[in-house]
Order: structure tokens, then sequence, then C-alpha cells
């Protein structure tokens, strides 16, 4: 139990409050701190990609909306709020107002299972990874909807196509998550990231150097990456499963797709680069002489940070390579997945299997 | 076998050294009603009349190749609203009495205001 949770807990009982509602304020308190950091993320990284794409096109991006454009988003997101609910004519009614809703709400499901200090861990599961799996798979099935009730032909080649894609990089994706739970011998993050700890050597990207590649490919692949992005395919599909969708809806998509890209950021530096531990093996917080609260206080802060950096860093790649390289074709995304990643996933399981035999011999 | 695994990624690591080296260098970007781009001397922008050269020869009105744009009957007259800046009647007026400016902002409210007059 972390020390926060501690002291919540004796306030709450030094309050005389009831166990019920002990319980769920601590849950409605994690889901005020996950919807504030997704909406502050997802408004940053907007603008951040737009500007960081500029720097590398040599354009110089927003640069109207406040200084150096640092309110764009936020004008962007008002006026997605305020436009008129435009409804196509061919369309499965339900099923095309459920879409935006299913595409959001797991990918925040998943950013409750982030440990992102060792205080803050907003569900700590024992199967975490499971859970990953499971919810991970949602998006894909709305993505599907969505192409498939709008009535619109483009909007229902994008969604079988991501459709497609997703299902055959999910395979990969998850093999390297065995082969994580394998080194570490458990599901659970919080426990994952605590086997990391003692210096950057003991980070999973060193034996497990395979896995992270296969890991970040296939996720640029679920996140519909650019290099991956055909789903979205400007050039032939216009935009894709989300063409018929238009502000708030079309918004819905938009936040999701870069919850997405964040979440799945922190998932490799959680799984692979340590986490939130700090990679030098001891914590600059922990230097200072100070009240035990408040020392504890400054070391959540400082393991948020170091998550951040690592994501960060996933992100700044990322983005580079949206900047770079061309799209792939269909068929040629598929033809990788299949028979270039997971038999090569399959092969980094069976390593990582021999790695551990050899560490508990030696 | 080897080299057909290497060569790609080889390629790829180069595709992204390109792409990074263009952060460095200068921006295109020319943020427009602040900064305009610079034009050359043969420009043709809105047409301005002289009215002190002019002779009311009318060779202007017959070289240019819409019907309506040009029209001389007691005082001269330019609907810029079709003229195609083709530069015909700046060429052949034999007083110097049309020259093209650099001027190309020409949006306006009212299409009247596109006729350029005499006195204007």
């Amino acid at each position: 139990m972390s020390i926060f949770y501690l002291i919540y807990i004796e306030f709450m009982i030094r309050i005389n409050a009831p166990h019920w509602l002990i319980f769920a304020l601590w849950h409605l308190i994690s889901f005020i701190f996950i919807a504030i950091l997704l909406v502050i993320t997802v408004i940053i990284l907007v603008l951040f990609e737009r500007k960081y794409l500029a720097f590398y096109t040599r354009r110089k991006g927003p640069n109207r909306v406040g200084t150096y454009g640092c309110l764009q988003t936020i004008a962007d997101a008002i006026k997605l709020l305020f436009k008129e609910n435009i409804e196509p004519k061919n369309i499965d009614k339900m099923i095309y107002y459920t879409a935006p809703l299913l595409v959001f709400s797991p990918i925040m499901t998943v950013w409750f299972l982030i440990p992102f200090t060792s205080g803050i861990i907003p569900f700590d599961s024992s199967c975490s990874l499971l859970l990953f799996m499971a919810i991970l798979s949602i998006p894909i099935l709305a993505t599907l909807f969505a192409g498939f009730s709008s009535g619109n032909k483009y909007s229902l080649i994008g969604g079988l196509r991501a459709c497609t894609q997703a299902i055959s990089s999910e395979i990969p994706l998850f093999l390297c998550l065995i082969s994580i739970s394998i080194l570490s011998g458990s599901m659970n993050l919080d426990s994952i990231v605590k086997m990391q700890n003692d210096s950057i050597f003991q980070w999973y990207i060193f034996p497990n150097i395979l896995g992270f590649i296969i890991f970040f490919i296939s996720a640029l692949i679920v996140m519909n990456r650019t290099p991956f992005d055909l789903p979205e395919a400007e050039s032939e599909l216009t935009a894709g499963y989300h063409s018929e969708y238009s502000g708030m809806k079309f918004a819905m998509f938009f936040l999701g797709e870069y919850a997405l890209t964040f979440i799945l950021s922190a998932f490799i530096a959680t799984l692979f680069l340590g986490g939130y531990n700090s990679p030098m093996g001891f914590y600059i917080s922990d230097l200072l002489n100070l009240p035990i609260i408040f020392q504890e206080f400054l070391k959540n802060i400082e393991q948020f940070i170091w998550l951040m950096l690592k994501t960060g860093i996933l992100i700044l790649i990322i983005m580079w390579i949206r900047a770079s390289y061309p799209r792939l074709t269909t068929e040629k995304t598929l033809i990788f997945s299949w028979y270039i990643l997971t038999p090569l996933a399959i092969f980094n399981i069976f390593i990582m299997a021999i790695y551990k035999l050899l560490r508990s011999i030696l | 076998m080897i080299k057909s695994f290497i060569l790609p990624i080889k390629e790829l690591i180069k595709g992204l050294y390109t792409v990074f080296k263009n952060g460095f260098k200068k921006r295109v970007t020319l943020e427009y009603p602040e900064k305009k781009k610079l034009l050359n001397n043969n420009f043709r922008g809105k047409i301005n009349y002289i009215k002190e050269n002019c002779i009311k020869c009318g060779i202007c009105q017959n070289v240019c190749p819409l019907i309506s744009c040009i029209k001389i009957d007691t005082d001269f007259s330019i609907d810029l609203s079709q003229c195609i800046f083709c530069g015909n009647c700046v060429e052949n007026c034999p007083k110097n009495a049309l020259y093209f400016t650099k001027e190309y902002e020409l949006a306006v409210n009212n299409k009247e205001k596109l006729i350029l007059k005499e006195d204007n």
C-alpha cells in the first residue's frame, strides 16, 4: 500500500466516514486524476505533434492563437464543441452513435492500469497485463462499427482495413507481453516495474531487445500511425472509418487516437524501460534530508517525471517516424506482421525462456 | 541473407537522418499579411492609367481579347473583374499611358469598385 493511500484512510477514519464512501471516493479520486491527465496530455500532444512535424518539414506550424500558437488546440476543441450535429442519410443510428464512445472509453480504461508512480496506481490488479490485452481489443471493434454504420463505401473499407490490420498486429504485441511475463514471473505491472529498479542494466530492454522492437512496431500498427496508417489513408479513403463523423463525435475518435498513442508509449516505457524507476539507480529526492512525508511526495513527483520523460522520448521517435516514412500498402502490412513479426515474437519467447532458465541455474 | 536484412535497416536509418537534417534548415513559411513575397519586375498586377499621356487612339480597345473590358467613348475605363492581365494593352500603347503595378490584393465587396476610370 502506498503512503498516500494510508494517509487518505487515516484522514477518512478520523472524520468518521462510512466504509463504502471511503472506497468509492478513492476510486473517484483516481478517476478524476486520470481524466485530467488524459485531457492535458492530449491537448499538449496534438499541439506538439503539429509543431514537431513543422520542425521537420521546414514550416513554422501553428503560431497565431496565443504566443507561438500555444492555445491552438483549445481553439480547435471549442470549434468542435459548438459544431452542428450532422447525421448522414444511410446510417445505422444506434451503432453510429455508440462507436465514438466505444472507441474512447476502453482506451481511457487502459490508463488506469499504468503505475504512474510507486504511490499512484489507479487500478492495481494481479493480472493487469491480461486486462490490457482484453481491453485493447475493444477499440478495434468500435472502428469496425464506425465503418459499418456510416453507410459509405470509404468508411466501410477503412473500418475493415483497421480491423484486419489490428488483429494481425495484436498477436505479436501480445506474444511480446508473454515474453515479459516470463522474465518477471508476474502479470502485475507494478511488480514488473519493481523488478527493474536497481540500475539501467536491470531494464527488460537489455535481455529482450528483440521483443522491444517487435512490440514497438506492432504498437505502431495498433495506433494506426504513419507507416501503417492505412485505415485513414487520405489519398484513397478520404478519412477512413471516421469520414462521416463531425463535431464532438469526431473529437472522440481524435482524442482516442492520441490517448492510445500516449498510453502505448507509456506501456512500452513501463514494460521495457523501467517504468517510473530512475535510470541512475537512486532518486535525487532521496539525497535531500526532509521529513518523510515531504520526501515521499517529492519522490513520487520525481518518479512521475521519469515516466513522462521516457514516454516523451518514445513519442518523439514515433512522430519522427511519421515525418520520415511513406505509407505501406495493405497486403505488405499484413505480410509483414504475419510472416515476420509473429514468428519472430514466438522465437523471442523461446529465447527468453532459455535466458530465464540459464539465469536461475547460473 | 544477412545483407538483405541489414540493407533495408540501413536505408531506414538514412531516411530518418535526412529528415532530421531538415529540421535545422531555414524555414520556408512566409507569414502572409505581415511579410509578403518579393515580386519580379515584370509582375502583372493592377493596371494604372496616366490621363495626361492618353491620346484616346483606341488601340488598347482593339488589341484587348475581351469585348467589354476596356471602354473608350468620352473617358477611359477598364473592368478588372473581366481583365485577364494578358498585357496586350500595356505593350501596344504608343504613349505609355498604361502600366502594370505590383498590387495584387484586389478583393472588394462591391463589383463596381473593380471598374477603373480616369479619375481614380
